[in-house]
């Protein structure tokens, strides 16, 4: 055979000498597949409820053939699933990215052989394509499931007879094959680094990589910046023409949709500096500048970390200071008592689309605890050089916290003032017309934004919460390096 | 009567040290009864070829690693038995390192690096401590680059911040693994000559763990291991006698046969 073909069967199968599906048990995988099989059955059962209100809808002899409710619940359901898709979609990039500095040297190992560099990069899409479709098809199974029972349910407690609704149909495949493809393009969109990693840093001399400048993506930044300028005109003009009419609330949220797109596009634009801040409320001691450090090494991969918190934060706030502040608006209209019938719907509204946004923010948490893991991974030798150096233990563990609480309280304290200031900005432009005092002559209202205390407690406990469980299994990893062995490394 | 290392004149010690790792037929003895001392002030080579048992040796007297059986102290502490804490704070306060590579936490500064033991320990440098640190990064030449991070310095820079930070506490002993590997002939002397200087100017006692004679031949006294004993402890040699040495024991087929100390 001559030198070219082999160097083309190597090309092709560049991963011959591990069976198949070995890199499902490489650290990160699992994960991977647990954020596409959340999302995926996120979507399954929320095209599952959907189909089954508009069934119930339909049934109802008073509602008919509501098609304006109908609409707006599927709208809903494809903000939600696309909001759920896309956090999951960054923390399969960021993942795959993370991996991959892992596999540097087995990479270029497999360069200097002869591999190249295009082939291993569609290697990492093929397994990123293996694990949406093995986490899409979990979700389906697990999604169509709890979407039955759900169903089997529902229908006996709200005593319905009538409406026959088969939770098996086709269009449960959409979120699945959706999630598929985008845990897919999100692997290869993370797996840009392979490119980079040459032949030379298989050989032991080569310069350790230490430190990740974040790439300028001018392009990327632009589009951010556009986009949350657009999103604010619209957002302020949606607020200027709610001082008149409640529709302006339209123009507010796609101005709303806009200038989030802008900020989850621009998160290496925002974290950086939220991160800097906060790193230095912890503090001079060697363990808070170590653990404030660690978050900045990978700025754009923490930053796109801490994104998905902050959409999930950001989200459950807004309803919360939305809802809170309508019942308030309303409230001062009715002239001091609201209807409680009234109150309930806002607040089993409120509820149910908190619990709902909140499904994305655990898919980011899941990504956090994963970071973090394999941050701890990755960093073997340099935890061995410091309890080397007089690192004890219990230093570890609190780095490993501190890192941890770094980017969630980051996180949450960016969600809350965004939460809001959107969800402001939504009761504004809805009810900037309604005369909040009955006795004044009808004018436009300043609505205050109303935040209801126990929701944020429970945001903030839940934050608190992810920051101690994302900690537990880097800081196993973390104190059980030995010096000597990290060292030899 | 107990004699302690102090009465020796010995920065660090130890006595029938064995350190076997596996078990059964794959076990590999590593150091077999190894007693020595290392002098106070001096600048001691430990040498042999790969797998003699010299890093292990090191990282045992350093309080890195557990012997199998054996006792080891620094200074007149017995540093064999304490817990994993205790030797921790002993090596921030009590030891200073400097490895072949990959010596320095990449995200913190030069000056950050240097000040880690204090940090670590929760303290500001004394008075004392202070101008010592100054002489030190003024002797050393890194005034000017107190603020750049490790990937901003060449490898002989990063070698002379992990020096820096070695010597910032005055340590017993300065445990130094193959500090010249990872770099070019000129600035592995520079790092010889500036280990030299520390031992003969201030008295610091300094461990280096090499298998090059040239980087030996800067030592004090040179310590030969051989498949986990002690081949040979002898005083100032030049590159080409430990060469020749060295060379003997390989020939041989084992050091351990060319006892001659």
């Amino acid at each position: 055979m001559s030198a070219l073909a082999l160097a083309e069967r190597t090309d092709r199968m560049p991963r011959t000498a591990a069976p198949r599906g070995a890199f499902l048990r490489e650290r990160g995988m699992g994960a991977s597949i647990l954020v596409a099989a959340i999302s995926s059955a996120f979507g399954v059962i929320l095209v599952s409820v959907t189909g089954y209100l508009a069934a119930i809808l339909r049934a109802d002899p008073y509602i008919g053939d509501s098609g304006t409710l109908a609409f707006v619940l599927s709208f809903l359901t494809v903000i939600l699933v696309g909001v759920a898709v896309y956090v999951a979609g960054i923390v399969t990039a960021n993942t795959f990215a993370t991996v991959i500095a892992g596999r540097t040297r087995q990479i270029a190992l497999l360069r200097l052989i002869g591999a190249s560099a295009r082939a291993q990069r569609q290697e990492v899409a093929r397994q990123g394509l293996a694990v949406g479709v093995i986490g899409a098809l979990a979700g389906l199974i697990v999604g169509t499931v709890v979407a039955a029972v759900g169903v089997a349910v529902g229908t006996e407690l709200l005593g319905i007879e009538d409406v026959s609704y088969g939770v098996v149909t086709p269009e449960l495949l959409v979120p699945a094959v959706i999630v598929a493809l985008t845990t897919w393009v999100a692997a290869w969109a993370g797996s840009r680094r392979v490119l980079t990693v040459t032949p030379m840093q298989a050989l032991g001399s080569a310069v350790e990589a230490t430190r990740d400048e974040v790439t300028r993506r001018t392009g990327r930044n632009i589009t951010s910046v556009a986009l949350f300028a657009a999103g604010g005109a619209l957002l302020a003009a949606g607020i200027v023409l709610g001082l008149v009419s409640p529709p302006g609330v339209a123009v507010a949220f796609l101005g709303g949709i806009l200038s989030f797109t802008g900020i989850a596009l621009g998160a290496t634009l925002l974290m950086p500096p939220v991160l800097r801040l906060i790193g230095r409320l912890f503090g001079g001691s060697a363990t808070a500048r170590l653990a404030a450090e660690n978050a900045l090494r990978y700025p754009e991969r923490s930053s796109r970390m801490a994104i998905g918190v902050v959409m999930g934060v950001t989200l459950v706030t807004m309803f919360a200071v939305a809802i809170e502040s309508t019942k308030a608006v309303l409230t001062a209209s009715a002239g001091g008592e609201l209807p409680s019938e009234m109150a309930t719907v806002l607040d089993t509204f409120a509820a149910v689309m908190m619990v709902l946004v909140a499904i994305s923010a655990v898919i980011a948490a899941v990504g956090l605890v994963n970071l973090l893991t394999l941050g701890v991974v990755q960093r073997r030798r340099e935890l061995g050089l410091l309890r080397a150096l007089g690192l004890t233990a219990p230093q570890v563990r609190r780095v490993v916290l501190l890192e941890a609480a770094h980017l969630t309280i980051a996180a949450l304290a960016t969600g809350l003032v965004l939460g809001v200031a959107y969800g402001w900005a939504g009761a504004q432009s809805l009810l900037g017309s309604v005369p909040g005092d009955p006795s004044l002559p009808a004018g436009p209202t300043l609505v205050w934004p109303a935040v209801p205390f126990l929701p944020v407690l429970i945001v903030v406990a839940a934050t608190a919460a992810l920051t101690l469980i994302a900690a537990v299994t880097p800081t196993r990893l973390a104190t059980r390096v030995a010096p000597v062995e990290a060292l030899a490394e | 009567m107990h004699i302690s290392s102090t009465d020796l004149g010995l920065a660090a010690r130890v006595q029938q040290l064995t350190k076997t790792y596996g078990t059964g037929d794959s076990a590999v003895r590593a150091l077999d009864g190894v007693t020595i001392g290392i002098r106070r002030g001096e600048f001691t080579a430990i040498m042999g070829p790969s797998g003699s048992g010299k890093s292990t040796l090191m990282h045992v007297m350093a309080g890195l690693d557990a012997p199998t059986s054996g006792r080891a102290w620094l200074g007149d502490t017995e540093i064999t038995g304490l817990t994993d804490l205790e030797l921790t704070i002993l090596r921030r306060r009590r030891v200073g390192f400097v490895f072949q590579a990959f010596n320095l936490v990449p995200t913190l500064d030069a000056l950050g690096n240097i000040l880690l033991p204090f940090d670590l320990d929760g303290r500001r440098p004394s008075a004392l401590e202070r101008a010592r640190l100054d002489r030190l990064v003024d002797t050393l030449g890194l005034t000017s680059r107190l603020g750049h991070r490790p990937h901003q310095l060449s490898g002989g820079q990063q070698q002379r911040v992990a020096i820096a930070r070695a010597l910032a506490t005055a340590p017993d002993v300065v445990f130094a693994d193959e500090p010249t590997g990872n770099l070019d002939s000129r600035s592995g002397r520079e790092v010889l000559r500036l280990l030299a200087d520390a031992s003969r100017e201030h008295g610091q006692s300094i461990a280096m763990v090499t298998h090059d004679p040239v980087a030996a031949s800067h030592a004090d006294r040179v310590i030969v291991l051989g498949d986990g004993r002690i081949a040979a402890d002898k005083p100032r040699q030049s590159a080409e006698e430990i060469a020749a040495f060295l060379l003997a024991g390989e020939l041989s087929g084992s050091a351990s046969a060319q006892v001659t100390a």
